[in-house]
């Protein structure tokens, strides 16, 4: 075919080829990391080339499926994806497709050009007036409100995932429920609908996924990526079928937009779930901006209020093309800001991790004496051992904000105490139960982890002794610390810290972090114990760390007993000014104290006074005696007080 | 597309090279034979099958330089 006389394919120079890599790798940027939102910009970009209109609607289409492709695979390997969800969408969606398609024929047909941009204009004034202020509204309140909590599921979405309607349930990984297909339908219909009129489904479906069937909102953007291919696919098709895709304006965006869907794909690794939400609250309500200029334009052309001035419709129309060009750009932004700040922050926590090690000369404070297995302030390798109870929810929380926080990777565990005899004697099915259930909890855990953007991996297990299991596990992945929870304070069991902490701690060859059910580290203040110990050093090593980590002012706190000498009190006052010149030297805002009176209950005092929310204490004292003593200090301070308590060893 | 982070710098720019040359040779062939391939794809009918496969080929190939490129430049996903 010769293209000088071809009516449909028009001839590219370098500066057309040029414009579209750089508006596709743009749009594949925010499509990597919102899950669609790229495309909507494409079309109107292809036709101010003078494609017809036609031809850019399926020559975007066909760029996008292969994008969406690329991208669901991409962030299937950070298990974002739920692969069922997305393809159950994706299908309802393409009736949706067809339907609305429909619509915009017989609107078009009726009301002509004017009629039909109208008709598109008011979806776009509608729907994103509506969803994407909402969204906006909740990123920046999650954002000042819970920036490191894990996402809440929706009221809706407890309401929808409560409703058995028998004989449509399907479970999805990504919801961690079962929810009637009766619910995905619609949704995915109107996902459809909304892409046939103004080319991005994705403003409905991932909000719908989040809000209303539950899934946290960095597996909704990864899960719309798979909805998106199915539909795209679909619309390649009919389009290919009549001849309407130009391959080669396909193949040139794909080029520029596979290199922005991975960069953004990897972007959802470094930030917070609200971001999402924020980058597409953003595009929204500008996208919606523009659409609203145009609307008089389209109004004047129906007679439908009075004709502008000649030079008006053109100025409208082309400020809206540069604001909706503004959207892109703004969403854009942000995802390279995000993903500045975040690789930025992850190398300066290397270094941080690196340096400290040098940092800490022993003129200044005595260095670890012999290699551990944790190199004191070392972040990297969590081990979270839950047992699936409401005492373990302080310790997955807090386990996956301080991950999210260090980079680090976690490893959680949830050991069933099924090696014994007499439980076999119960009967493999009974084991095989409790395994079962102890998965379902690891499972929650990990979509947890998912919406927190932390490397994530479990194992329930069973073992003999549930401690040596878990230390075990410890010592197998070297991990720099161990994260669990504590029992009850009522009744009984206020009297001792669980046996398998206790165990824990006095096996553990590196740090453990007990968290008590309702404790959270906010680093509002964090008190760090020593004796002046290597250990003692070690925890206000540690404790450097932290306090950098989380910005949170420190109290260093040495006790001494009454039947101590003045020269040991002496000696308590120099361990104190001697870790306070070293965190001061940190950079952490820093304090001491060296009172008098039984350690565990003076630590937890000045605990309590400074309103903390961390304990940081060495594992055992010095010597003789007094090593048993501080041994049984550390467990007296976590059974005595109701914030989290981190034994360094 | 395999996993970038499962390989060792040298065998990744060996990856980056091999995925990359065939990428480019793919759109030389689509710049070289512009007129025949779009004439082929676009006679609609049956032959609705050539773009979405062309597409295919192309994003597996560039899909996997495109990941492997931004792994070589130390953009990688945060562990």
């Amino acid at each position: 075919m010769d293209l000088a006389t071809a009516t449909n394919f028009i001839p590219l120079n370098a500066l057309d080829v040029t414009y579209l890599l750089v508006v596709g790798f743009i749009g594949g940027l925010v499509s990597g990391f919102i899950g669609s939102g790229g495309a909507f910009v494409l079309t109107p970009a292809m036709m101010s080339m003078g494609v017809p209109g036609i031809v850019a609607v399926a020559s975007n289409m066909c760029h996008k499926f292969p994008k969406a492709l690329v991208g669901a695979i991409k962030r299937a390997k950070y298990g974002q994806v739920d692969v069922k969800l997305g393809l159950v969408v994706g299908a309802s969606a393409e009736a949706g497709v067809l339907y609305g398609a429909h619509i915009q024929q017989m609107i078009h047909d009726s009301f002509g050009d004017a009629g039909s941009n109208l008709y598109v204009s008011l979806a776009f004034v509608v729907s994103l007036g509506v969803i994407g202020s909402y969204v906006l509204w909740d990123a920046l309140k999650m954002r000042r409100d819970t920036g490191d909590e894990p996402e809440k599921v929706a009221r809706l979405a407890r309401w929808v995932q409560s409703i058995h309607i028998p004989g449509t349930m399907v479970y999805f990984k990504s919801l961690n429920a079962r929810v009637s297909i009766l619910f995905t339908i619609p949704l995915g219909f109107a996902t459809g609908m909304l892409a046939a009129t103004i080319a991005v489904g994705g403003f409905i479906g991932v909000p719908a996924m989040h809000y209303v069937l539950g899934a946290p909102s960095l597996m909704a953007s990864a899960t719309e990526l798979v909805t998106a291919f199915v539909m795209g696919v679909g619309g390649t098709l009919k389009f290919s079928w009549s001849g309407l895709v130009d391959i080669r304006l396909a193949m040139i965006i794909l080029a520029g937009s596979l290199f922005g869907i991975q960069l953004g794909a990897i972007g959802t690794t470094y930030v917070k779930p609200h971001m999402i939400k924020m980058v597409m609250g953003v595009i929204m309500i500008l996208v919606l901006v523009s659409r609203a200029i145009a609307i008089p334009v389209y109004l004047s052309e129906l007679e439908l209020i009075a004709p502008l001035a000649p030079h008006l419709p053109g100025a409208l129309r082309n400020i809206s093309f540069v604001v909706l060009i503004g959207a892109l750009a703004a969403g854009a932004a942000i995802v390279f800001a995000s993903l500045w700040s975040g690789i930025s922050a992850s190398r300066r926590e290397a270094a941080v991790a690196t340096a400290a090690d040098v940092a800490f000369a022993p003129d200044t404070v005595a260095a670890p004496a012999s290699p551990q297995l944790s190199p004191v302030g070392r972040f990297e390798r969590f081990l979270l051992a839950s047992d699936g109870s409401e005492y373990s929810d302080g310790a997955v929380r807090e386990a996956l904000r301080m991950a999210s926080k260090c980079g680090a990777r976690v490893r959680a565990v949830n050991v069933v105490a099924g090696g014994d005899a007499e439980l076999y004697a119960m009967g493999e099915q009974l084991i095989t139960k409790e395994l079962n259930a102890a998965r379902a909890c690891l499972d929650d855990v990990h979509l947890l982890a998912s919406s927190a953007g932390v490397a994530y991996e479990s194992e329930a297990t069973q073992g003999n002794q549930v401690y040596q299991e878990i230390v075990g596990q410890a010592e197998k992945m070297q991990a720099d610390l161990i994260i669990m929870g504590r029992r009850g304070r009522h009744g009984l069991a206020r009297l001792m810290v669980g046996p398998t902490t206790v165990r824990v701690i006095g096996h553990a060859r590196c740090n453990v972090l007990v968290v008590p059910r309702l404790a959270k580290i906010t680093g509002r203040h964090f008190v760090v114990a020593s004796d002046g110990s290597r250990f003692g050093d070690n925890a206000a090593h540690t404790a450097a760390r932290l306090a950098k980590l989380y910005d949170s002012p420190v109290t260093v706190v040495s006790v001494t007993r009454p039947e101590h000498s003045e020269e040991r009190r002496r000696e308590a006052r120099q361990i104190v000014n001697r870790l306070i010149s070293f965190l001061k030297q940190e950079g952490v805002k820093v304090e001491g104290t060296v009172p008098h009176g039984r350690p565990d209950e003076m630590i937890v005092k000045t605990a309590n006074e400074k309103n903390a929310d961390l304990i940081i204490i060495g594992s055992r004292g010095r010597t003789g005696l007094e090593r048993v003593l501080l041994g049984n200090t550390s467990e007296r301070v976590i059974d005595q007080t109701q914030c989290a308590v981190l034994v360094v060893k | 597309m395999t996993d970038p982070t499962s390989h060792s710098g040298g065998n990744m720019i060996t990856r980056v090279a091999v995925y990359g040359f065939i990428s480019l040779a793919l759109y030389f062939v689509l710049y070289f034979f512009e007129d025949s391939i779009l004439a082929y794809t676009s006679q609609g009918g049956w032959y609705f099958i050539a773009p979405v496969v062309i597409a295919f080929v192309f994003s597996y190939f560039h899909g996997s330089f495109t990941s492997h490129f931004w792994d070589t430049l130390g953009i990688k996903a945060k562990k």
